[in-house]
């Protein structure tokens, strides 16, 4: 099965003075459920950065989705955004917008219609349970509820990878089991690799996951 | 609410650019009219001894229009009465020729010198009378309005220009966030900066076409028929399509110069 996230010799840095991550290799395969654990302050976020191409690559290769992230320009990365789906611990939802507006963005920049876009925001929703929420605005939801927003959202063009940085950070313990069900059963129909950096893994997760340990800049697989 | 006052913001200072513009655009256009005026009016007068070579006048002074001889016999007659008949014909014979010298454009006092002089070593001309001192005083006036309203639309347009990339800043800030958000999914830069385009666009429009309106009733607030007669310089000189459609581009292309500047540099930072 071909790799859909490969990292060789992989090197991040903010400053191009200290490595965050060094020489680190790593691959994902399609249709993996994988975890990127350690402490705070590890590399995880920088290491999910540099996966959708908010962060440069210092030195080494990485191929996402097939993009080789290691000469980037805007237009490449806007192309590798549009395969993939990315949660945020902080939601990063727009406020402006109504729920179902939010869940439309990625259909939107993908150049549906208008009436396609809301069709499929509206079947998200209801996979979130969220339709009787569609007119309401971000900050008139609870922190679980936007969580749930932003899942339609990454969900909503059917991306080959969803990257998930730590999407239960803020939450509390039922509003994070609410999610990792729904990740499970992404991952269970739609078939999507799943990329979830975050602290702590569910105990109760019932299902096959791989998982790895960012520490001192090093990726280890944890078997 | 705070959407219309983030517009009135914009808003008033491309207004007041645009209006300044169209103010200066308007005082340039009458002080023209009444330079081409005055021009047609303005008269030399060039006294020689005898019949001066129209042509030979001409390349000397190339900016002359035309070259006419003043006729004596309407004055002399107005004498017949007072005087003999052979001193009519001495009078007749002895005047020297008078011509009048109307220029193609109003000179400057500068100008007026240098034609004065060139005439002057013309050797058959005795005297040129340039009526510098009425002439003066009319231009000094119409050189000094006009500066000032230069210096005025040049003042107030740097002024406006920095308060609506202030404007911009304080926009594409309240815009950040979203348009962060959009890139984060793939968005382009111009789906991402779209909504902003399309607010600086409208009020571009809107504020050219309140400018036109405001020039087009400006009889209302400045007595422009009591400057026409008592001046002679008509203001009346504004047409609303032709200069509110000039408005807007100016108005279009300071907008989109603005918020495109504003864009790139947020991006760099």
């Amino acid at each position: 099965m071909s790799n859909i996230i490969e990292a060789r010799n992989l090197s991040l840095s903010y400053d191009k003075k200290e490595l965050v991550i060094k020489d680190a290799n790593f691959s994902v395969k399609a249709k993996d459920f994988v975890f990127i654990t350690g402490k705070s302050g590890s590399g995880k976020s920088t290491f999910i950065k540099s996966l959708y191409g908010e962060l440069h690559v210092h030195s080494g290769s990485l191929n996402v989705c097939g993009f080789d992230l290691r000469d980037v320009n805007t237009q490449k990365v806007n192309l590798l955004r549009k395969h993939t789906g990315v949660i945020f611990q902080d939601y990063k939802l727009i406020n402006e917008w109504n729920v179902e507006k939010n869940v439309m963005l990625p259909l939107m920049i993908a150049g549906y219609s208008k009436q396609v876009c809301k069709i499929q925001a509206h079947k998200l929703l209801k996979h979130v349970k969220l339709s009787h929420k569609a007119e309401k605005f971000p900050l008139e939801l609870s922190g679980g509820e936007q969580q749930r927003v932003a899942m339609a959202r990454a969900l909503a063009h059917n991306p080959i990878l969803i990257i998930a940085d730590e999407p239960t950070g803020n939450l509390d313990d039922y509003s994070s089991q609410v999610i990792w069900n729904l990740l499970k059963s992404v991952r269970q129909h739609i078939g999507s690799t799943i990329l979830i950096a975050t602290h702590r893994i569910p105990k109760t997760l019932g299902m096959d996951y791989k998982q790895y340990f960012l520490q001192d800049g090093a990726i280890h697989e944890v078997s | 609410m705070k959407s219309l006052k983030n517009h009135i913001s914009f808003l008033i200072p491309l207004f007041t650019l645009l209006f300044s513009i169209q103010f200066s655009t308007m005082l340039s256009r009458g002080i023209v009219n009444y330079e081409s005026k005055l021009a047609g009016e303005y008269t030399i007068v060039v006294v020689s001894s005898s019949i001066i070579d129209r042509e030979a006048i001409a390349q000397i002074v190339p900016s002359i229009d035309t070259i006419k001889e003043v006729n004596k016999d309407k004055y002399i007659d107005k004498l017949k009465d007072n005087m003999s008949q052979s001193d009519i014909v001495y009078l007749r014979a002895t005047l020297p020729k008078f011509y009048s010298i109307k220029l193609k454009h109003l000179p400057t006092t500068d100008k007026l010198q240098e034609i004065s002089t060139a005439l002057k070593e013309y050797p058959k001309v005795q005297k040129v009378e340039t009526f510098k001192a009425t002439f003066n005083k009319l231009h000094q006036f119409l050189r000094l309005a006009k500066s000032a309203s230069i210096i005025f639309t040049v003042f107030i347009s740097i002024i406006s220009f920095l308060l609506i990339m202030k404007q911009m800043e304080i926009w594409t800030l309240q815009h950040k966030k979203r348009m962060y958000i959009m890139g984060l999914f793939g968005a382009p830069y111009w789906m991402k900066s779209a909504s902003l385009y399309k607010s600086v666009v409208l009020d571009a429009i809107i504020a050219a076409i309140a400018v036109g309106f405001m020039f087009l009733n400006i009889q209302y607030f400045v007595d422009l028929a009591s400057i026409r007669d008592d001046l002679g310089i008509d203001l009346s000189n504004f047409h609303f399509f032709v200069d509110t459609f000039k408005l807007t581009l100016i108005s279009l292309a300071l907008s989109i110069i603005s918020v495109t500047f504003t864009l790139i540099r947020q991006d760099n930072s």
